[in-house]
């Protein structure tokens, strides 16, 4: 009896493994040729980055209500599934296994963080799906970390950090300080943004970082007082981010300033929280929502029918994620992931965002990036968009670590 | 060195000593590190933003300190009361599963995202104070906390029922033989120990951004500055806060990566000169 047991659990464990290998390798599941073109969706659903998570798939969402009420992509007719995950890379890893050999998605969205992405480029080839990736911005993942199965439809730090310098000898202001977050990303950027305020002839009079988490900014924001700044470069995301701006209030700091410069600190999920005392701060924009073109005015549009209030970026990028697909789908002429990978290299489109290019060296999709200032809309506040800075003037060249 | 750098760490140093003051009282009575501390902080800010969302901010002022007292007799009744006789260990190991439950309960209440509280109108802005413009807000929780802890000392000295705690935290069993009603005192100790900890998150909303994690951000130092001021003493603690508030944001302007170690410093140094804490037995 034993020995049954145990030969029966042999064989079940066999038959799993050949079950996921044959999975991996074909990972047409249903979607085979004629089926439904299955995407699976792996947003956080718990944790500070579920909001946005949930967001994200409201993008795709709407895209494959459109493309499905049009008939379908390629004639094929596309479906969502999704799944959900704690932003921890290696839970987003199984739930992508699964979801690839298990529900036999090819693609993948809606995945949130950088270090999820890492993990999942490293993997994409052995589970032959293609990721879209319009949250994760790190500039590792078109470098060291890219992949022939990855691709980043949303701008890099660099590209973000690129557009704001651009915009620098633009804004009012020539003493500036420099307020960053005490880590990578903020001392990249507080070296992108010396060089440029370098480069448009402004002074530097103050450069300071605050460890992550910080909650009490008294100090920093006496120092910046006490430095004579007349413009600070703010780098502060989250909770430190809204501990900064109101304290920064309380200080009267903004009576002093004639600018105040953030990089990812303010965006429209944070507008009602942070209130009036943002009115006329600037920051980059990924996304224009009013943006001049049919795609864009069909998505707004489409998605506040949907979804009862106007996209902000992370629909919005999601939704362009969901362009690219699409368009890689049309040019291959097949759903396979292999066709699609090699059909989006240096394939252009005209998308929410204007007419887009997907470079073949690293997967970047190549778009405009803006500078926007804070404005009262009514009641609410919404980004007026300033400038807008271009891919070639924003995007670096393919890193050489990078092979495709 | 300014008047107004010495005037951050004074308010930072008042919010640490209204919260770490709470911690002290139930842990020179019950013995229990009550891991919820942080959670009870964070909690009452949570409240505070309600109220002074519904209503206005001064009657948040009120009702939160009350809301959380009335957590606190739940915590005594519940919990500390019935399980006094098990290990200190597993009691705070309840109480950090408290803290993990309090905090899913304020997300499923309030959500994820990062809120904000505005101070009434009377306290925005700056007062020029020293020479120095200086926020109003920040100046009346510095008022604030400085009343309360002169109110809770006169309390503590000069009342029976502060005879009886600083008795039963000197020795809990002596003090039940000698006729004090340990049980009165402990509900006592405990209910305003968590109405302390929901007037510091009162109190620190407007200050700083409110999100879930805050009370575990506070937590940790407020557990370093009972241990520093001398486990069990309310005077001590008050100092410690105090203390650590100013060389915390003294540090800050020379270096702030270093300000991050300096609690840990302080903890080392003190037990390491002084291992019973700056107060040592002394409750008050």
């Amino acid at each position: 009896m034993k020995r049954q047991v145990v030969a029966a659990a042999v064989a079940l464990a066999m038959g799993s493994t050949l079950a996921a290998c044959g999975s991996a390798s074909e990972n047409s599941g249903d979607g085979g040729e004629g089926g439904p073109i299955k995407v699976a969706l792996i947003p956080p659903t718990s944790g500070a980055l579920a909001q946005f998570g949930t967001d994200a798939v409201k993008g795709w969402e709407t895209a494959v209500r459109l493309a499905n009420e049009a008939g379908g992509v390629d004639g094929r007719e596309i479906e969502l599934i999704v799944k959900s995950t704690d932003a921890d890379p290696a839970t987003t890893l199984r739930v992508a296994k699964e979801a690839v050999t298990q529900d036999g998605a090819q693609f993948i969205g809606a995945v949130m963080t950088s270090p999820e992405h890492a993990a999942l480029n490293a993997q994409l080839e052995g589970l032959g799906a293609l990721s879209f990736n319009a949250l994760g911005k790190d500039d590792a993942l078109v470098g060291e970390q890219c992949s022939p199965y990855a691709f980043h439809v949303v701008q890099t730090s660099s590209m973000d950090i690129n557009a704001l310098a651009s915009s620098l000898s633009e804004l009012p202001g020539d003493k500036w300080a420099i307020q960053a977050v005490d880590y990578a990303t903020g001392h990249g950027a507080a070296e992108k943004f010396k060089a440029a305020a370098e480069e448009a002839g402004k002074e530097i009079v103050l450069e300071q970082f605050a460890p992550l988490d910080t909650t009490d900014f008294g100090s920093y924001i006496t120092k910046i007082k006490d430095s004579g700044a007349d413009a600070v470069f703010a780098v502060e995301y989250g909770a430190d981010g809204v501990a900064f701006v109101q304290q920064a209030d309380q200080f009267n700091l903004d009576n002093q300033l004639e600018t105040v410069l953030g990089f990812n600190m303010v965006s429209e999920p944070l507008f009602e929280t942070l209130g009036d005392t943002i009115e006329g701060y600037f920051n980059n924009v990924g996304y224009d929502v009013d943006g001049d073109n049919t795609e864009n005015q069909e998505f707004v549009d489409a998605y506040t029918e949907d979804h009862g209030a106007a996209p902000y970026y992370v629909p919005a990028d999601n939704y362009l994620a969901a362009q690219t697909l699409f368009a890689g789908i049309e040019e291959a002429g097949s759903a396979d992931p292999a066709d699609v990978s090699e059909a989006l290299g240096d394939l252009s489109f005209d998308s929410i965002v204007g007419a887009v290019t997907v470079r073949a060296a690293d997967h970047q999709v190549l778009r405009d990036s803006y500078l926007g200032e804070v404005v009262k809309d009514g009641k609410a506040l919404k980004f007026s968009i300033q400038s807008n800075a271009t891919p070639d003037v924003t995007t670096p060249e393919p890193d050489s670590a990078c092979s495709m | 060195m300014n008047a107004a750098q010495v005037l951050n760490g004074v308010a930072l140093g008042s919010l640490l000593m209204v919260l770490s003051s709470g911690l002290a009282m139930i842990y020179g009575l019950r013995g229990v590190a009550n891991f919820a501390h942080g959670a009870l902080y964070m909690s009452g800010a949570y409240i505070a933003y309600t109220v002074s969302d519904r209503f206005n901010f001064w009657l948040a002022i009120l009702l939160v300190p009350l809301a959380l007292a009335v957590i606190g007799v739940v915590l005594e009744l519940v919990f500390f009361r019935p399980l006094q006789h098990r290990s200190h260990i597993e009691l705070g190991l309840i109480t950090f599963g408290l803290a993990l439950m309090a905090e899913r309960i304020v997300v499923l209440i309030w959500g994820e995202r990062t809120l904000r509280v505005t101070p009434p109108e009377i306290l925005q802005g700056t007062t020029t104070l020293l020479g120095v413009e200086y926020p109003t807000y920040r100046l009346s929780i510095i008022v604030i906390a400085l009343a309360l802890a002169a109110a809770l000392v006169l309390w503590l000295r000069g009342s029976r029922v502060g005879l009886h705690i600083r008795a039963a935290s000197q020795d809990i069993e002596t003090a039940g033989i000698m006729g004090v009603n340990v049980d009165r005192v402990s509900l006592i100790v405990v209910s305003l120990g968590c109405a302390l900890a929901g007037l510091a998150g009162t109190l620190a909303a407007p200050y700083i951004a409110l999100d879930p994690g805050m009370g575990n951000a506070f937590l940790i130092t407020v557990l370093i500055v009972v241990v520093v001021g001398g486990i069990g003493s309310i005077g001590g603690a008050m100092v410690a806060g105090m203390g650590l508030g100013v060389i915390q944001t003294v540090s800050t302007v020379w270096s702030p990566s270093f300000a991050v170690v300096v609690p840990y410093l302080a903890l080392t140094i003190v037990l390491l000169w002084r291992p019973t804490g700056l107060a040592g037995k002394r409750v008050s």
